[in-house]
């Protein structure tokens, strides 16, 4: 795990194990038809878009518009192909029973339900995060993936929070790069670029103390100092999405 | 002054460093290096600018230049038979780099090797820093136990100010032992001009400290006396009528960690600094 130390680690407990429920986050991607060679082209083309915004991030295949594709090694193909290009594969949707049980034999778990909702929302073209119900999916045990930063972000630093929340307690200088899947929360003057929801998370938020940002970006969209305006508040400040508009807030 | 080495047991290798080039490096270390050697510690300046050679020129001593530290790193020299000792001060040396190499001429092991050497024998081993982030600045400070910060109070100094202080606290030997030991950093703010701070032209002291976060040794006010002292060959601190060379001496005096009171104008200005600031802003 990239998070190192994490502050949620600490949560003090002495039992052997513990069961919860969770929810989280995955791409859904929509084949229409088997994929094949325009297919890999226009995700690559799709891709390189915004590189490193979907690198590691949970995915879903979602098979229903790709009824012919019913067979364990296709799937199997699918998914190498998927993961060399660093979608984390883990599981299709809304498939027939011959494609769950394809799925199954090729090591991807057959999630259900989810469907309606799933076509609502997405009204846009291309990655709109899905909730995927529990059971939560095979792959990698749920670690704590907070990450706690507790000395100043220096200019040309970087610093990542890969699965969760990042938290700096102290400002972030210009020049520097505060990144996360989830919030951030600086406890201090924002100076540099934050980046919250990276993974695609429209409801991520950043929080800081002082905004005196070069860019803000929450789910890919951003703002940049140029265009934030006078009248924007700089004290105790949150940032979050409003539909396709990212808002600046005063929390006071 | 004394001619013995004093108290100080563990040498210590201070780096001065900026990032940005031109905002008083090489004066600051001939001047820390002077001063701390007016005050009876045995000293040692290098100069790590591989092919731009200064600091033996504002240190005066440069047509005594025979041997340098490349010659030194490369085994081509002695290390005693590179350090030139200063003519005015008795603690105090120059070790002199070299103007017709370049920076790759410098290794990470030759570096130590020398420091360690110096360690030996000297109280304060000062490393004058190159401009930038490249391999000369890196090797100056690896092994730095200390760092000073050199910094003029306008944006683009601070920004590269801050970069360097990412680098000190992840690209040195201290810091990649990983037990949470770090080189102790602290800001020289250099060329500061009371009345262009007073009306806004320049960036205050608070503003410098509050992007940076270290703390502060000196403030060096701009003084003529600076070009005068470098044309001259001689180390600014050693012009004990200059506002400059006061404040120097300040900051040496801080350095080695006594209490001495902030103030922008050593002897002209009696009254504290920030007593002062308190009053503009009351």
């Amino acid at each position: 795990m990239q998070s190192g130390k994490s502050a949620a680690q600490t949560v003090a407990t002495v039992k052997p194990l513990q069961i919860r429920g969770r929810t989280f986050t995955a791409i859904a991607l929509h084949l229409s038809g088997r994929p094949d060679r325009a297919f890999f082209e226009a995700l690559e083309a799709r891709l390189n878009q915004t590189p490193l915004f979907f690198d590691n991030a949970p995915l879903v295949v979602d098979l229903e518009q790709a009824q012919g594709l019913d067979s364990a090694a296709e799937l199997i193909q699918l998914t190498a192909e998927l993961r060399r290009r660093k979608l984390s594969v883990f599981g299709v949707q809304s498939g027939t029973a011959a494609q769950a049980r394809a799925a199954a034999e090729a090591g991807l778990i057959s999630l259900p339900g989810g469907r309606d909702i799933a076509l609502e929302r997405v009204s846009r073209q291309g990655s709109r995060p899905e909730p995927v119900r529990e059971p939560a999916p095979a792959p990698a045990a749920k670690e704590p993936a907070n990450r706690m930063v507790t000395q100043p972000v220096r200019s040309g630093q970087t610093v990542f929070a890969d699965r969760g929340d990042l938290i700096v307690v102290g400002s972030v200088g210009s020049g520097a790069e505060v990144i996360a899947a989830g919030n951030i929360h600086i406890y201090g003057r924002l100076r540099g670029r934050a980046l919250a929801g990276v993974h695609g998370d429209a409801s991520a938020r950043i929080f800081c103390h002082a905004l005196d940002a070069e860019l803000l970006a929450i789910a890919g969209l951003y703002r940049t100092s140029e265009n934030l305006g006078p009248d924007t508040p700089r004290q105790h400040v949150q940032v979050y999405l409003q539909g396709e508009v990212l808002r600046i807030e005063s929390l006071t | 002054m004394t001619h013995d080495r004093k108290e100080t047991l563990v040498s210590k290798v201070i780096v001065v460093t900026s990032g940005k080039g031109g905002v008083g490096k090489t004066t600051s270390s001939a001047a820390i290096g002077a001063g701390l050697a007016m005050r009876g510690h045995k000293t040692v300046v290098i100069d790590f600018d591989v092919g731009l050679r200064n600091l033996d020129m504002i240190m005066g001593c440069e047509r005594r230049v025979v041997f340098d530290f490349i010659n030194v790193i490369q085994g081509d020299a002695k290390l005693k038979q590179a350090l030139i000792k200063d003519r005015r001060l008795e603690n105090l040396y120059v070790l002199p780099t070299s103007q017709t190499r370049d920076k790759d001429a410098l290794t990470q092991e030759g570096v130590k090797k020398v420091l360690d050497e110096l360690r030996e024998d000297f109280d304060y081993i000062v490393c004058d820093s190159p401009a930038g982030i490249e391999r000369g600045a890196h090797l100056a400070m690896y092994f730095a136990d200390e760092a000073v910060v050199v910094t003029n109070p306008e944006v683009s100094s601070v920004r590269d100010s801050d970069r360097v202080l990412g680098l000190l606290n992840s690209k040195t030997a201290l810091a990649e032992k990983g037990d949470g030991s770090a080189v102790k950093a602290q800001l020289l703010l250099t060329r500061f001009d009371q009345n262009r701070s007073a009306s806004g032209e320049m960036m205050s002291v608070q503003d410098v400290l509050e992007i940076l976060a270290i703390p502060l040794l000196g403030i060096i006010p701009e003084s003529t006396s600076v070009l005068k002292a470098s044309n001259e060959g001689t180390p600014v601190s050693l012009d004990e009528k200059s506002p400059a060379g006061k404040a120097y001496m300040d900051a040496v005096g801080r350095l080695v960690g006594e209490q001495i009171e902030m103030r922008v104008n050593p002897g002209e200005q009696r009254r504290g600094f920030f007593q002062r600031l308190l009053g503009r802003t009351a």
